[in-house]
């Protein structure tokens, strides 16, 4: 990395930019591996039965049942997307988390800047308390 | 149930939440189908129509968590949320400052609550039997508006539509000729009583009834007399709900306020606790 922002002194002013996605890319990287530490320890906890973290060059997966995974992945997806429609609608800003409940289990789903964090539970998990431990 | 009592009584009660928090941007209620039931004067209908598109698309990919009964969503300045009522869904849009407890309590208990006295007051034999020839029916969804909007107007109207019943139209008559094919009267649907959890335990109890108050137990009597009542529907306010058996309340001193005893055993199933509120429904067989 270090070298990459020698470069950018080296290039002049167009890659001023470049150095800006460098170290944006840094600290989405930083971030992504905190979110992958903080899930790994929430997934121990009674009730949650599995999470889904991602950005657009990685993703981590962890569920209890993983023939559900395509399906999971698709809820937390669709879930963000139509928070972010409503969100728009009713001039509410950026979107920050989601909650839906189903009638066997719920879902906690978090966009973190690129990230993005599905944590699955049993209905009676206490999604305030996962949501503080997902950005502590 | 006559839609425009509904409509009138629904909207009422939204702007009502609205004055009471003032948090609350816009409130609204919508079928699955995207018919819009009622709205506050706040919320524009092709605002609501967009929302009801959004949240169907979570809604189908939701069945993998056993249906969608509710749906928070938090943003940067407030929060959107929709709640399964029954058939219907409960939107409520709220800033950053509203208190979530509280709007969710008033949300959740209050519509409800008027849900069932609509049902009440307005119980089913007066919906089965008004024919839709003499209810002027909504042209589509695009008349929502202008059909709630004037529901306070036809408000007065709605007691003429009985009184019509008296001079029955050429199609009522045929729907009364098709009746007697089928001899079977029209039963009225069953009430449906609220009442607050109260624990019921001991050695000789048995686990699997539930103890409601004499005087609701001879209301029911008296509204199926030749019917056999022997068990009971109770719901949560979650939309859990259990059948199971009844029997009247043996101490005097919680006759008539309004309780129910229910065992651990059908608390643990409906996911309910003392001083929680459920609905009641007698099973007519």
């Amino acid at each position: 990395m270090v070298k990459k922002k020698k470069s950018v002194q080296e290039t002049g002013t167009t890659l001023v930019f470049a150095e800006e996605t460098v170290v944006s890319a840094v600290e989405e990287d930083q971030t992504f591996t905190s979110l992958c530490t903080n899930l790994a320890e929430i997934n121990k906890r009674k009730g949650v039965i599995g999470y889904i973290l991602r950005n657009a060059t990685s993703a981590t997966i962890d569920l209890k049942d993983p023939t559900k995974l395509v399906e999971y992945a698709m809820l937390s997806s669709q879930a963000l997307d139509s928070g972010k429609e409503i969100s728009e609608l009713f001039d509410l800003g950026d979107i920050e988390n989601v909650i839906i409940e189903g009638r066997d289990i719920k879902a906690l789903c978090i966009s973190i800047g690129e990230n993005k964090v599905a944590v699955f539970m049993e209905r009676d998990a206490d999604h305030a308390d996962i949501l503080r431990r997902v950005l502590p | 149930m006559n839609e425009q009592v509904y409509a009138f009584t629904l909207k009422n009660t939204l702007n009502e939440i609205r004055k009471v928090c003032p948090g609350v941007s816009n409130t609204f209620i919508f079928e699955e189908d995207g018919k819009i039931i009622a709205k506050d004067e706040n919320t524009d209908e092709e605002t609501i129509n967009r929302t009801v598109g959004a949240f169907n698309a979570l809604t189908e990919r939701a069945k993998t968590i056993g249906g969608l009964e509710s749906a928070t969503f938090h943003d940067a300045n407030g929060q959107v949320n929709i709640n399964c009522i029954e058939d219907f869904y409960l939107a409520t849009i709220t800033s950053k400052e509203a208190d979530e407890k509280y709007v969710n309590t008033l949300s959740r208990v209050l519509v409800p609550t008027v849900l069932k006295l609509i049902d009440k007051i307005n119980p089913a034999p007066i919906d089965s039997a008004t024919p839709a020839t003499l209810e002027p029916e909504p042209a589509g969804d695009d008349d929502v508006g202008k059909f709630i909007g004037g529901a306070e107007e036809r408000e007065e109207e709605l007691p003429v539509e009985e009184t019509d019943l008296t001079k029955p139209e050429p199609e009522l008559i045929e729907e009364e000729s098709d009746s007697e094919v089928n001899p079977e009267p029209l039963l009225p649907e069953p009430p449906v009583n609220q009442f607050i959890v109260e624990n019921l335990g001991g050695l000789v109890i048995p686990s699997d009834a539930v103890r409601v108050g004499t005087a609701v137990i001879v209301q029911w009597k008296n509204l199926y007399s030749d019917k056999k009542i022997e068990e009971v529907d109770v719901e949560t306010l979650n939309g859990k709900t259990t059948r199971c058996r009844f029997k009247p309340i043996k101490d005097s001193k919680h006759e008539g306020k309004g309780i129910i005893q229910i065992p651990q055993k059908i608390q643990r199933t409906l996911q309910t606790t003392k001083g929680e509120l459920v609905m009641v429904k007698p099973v007519v067989k």
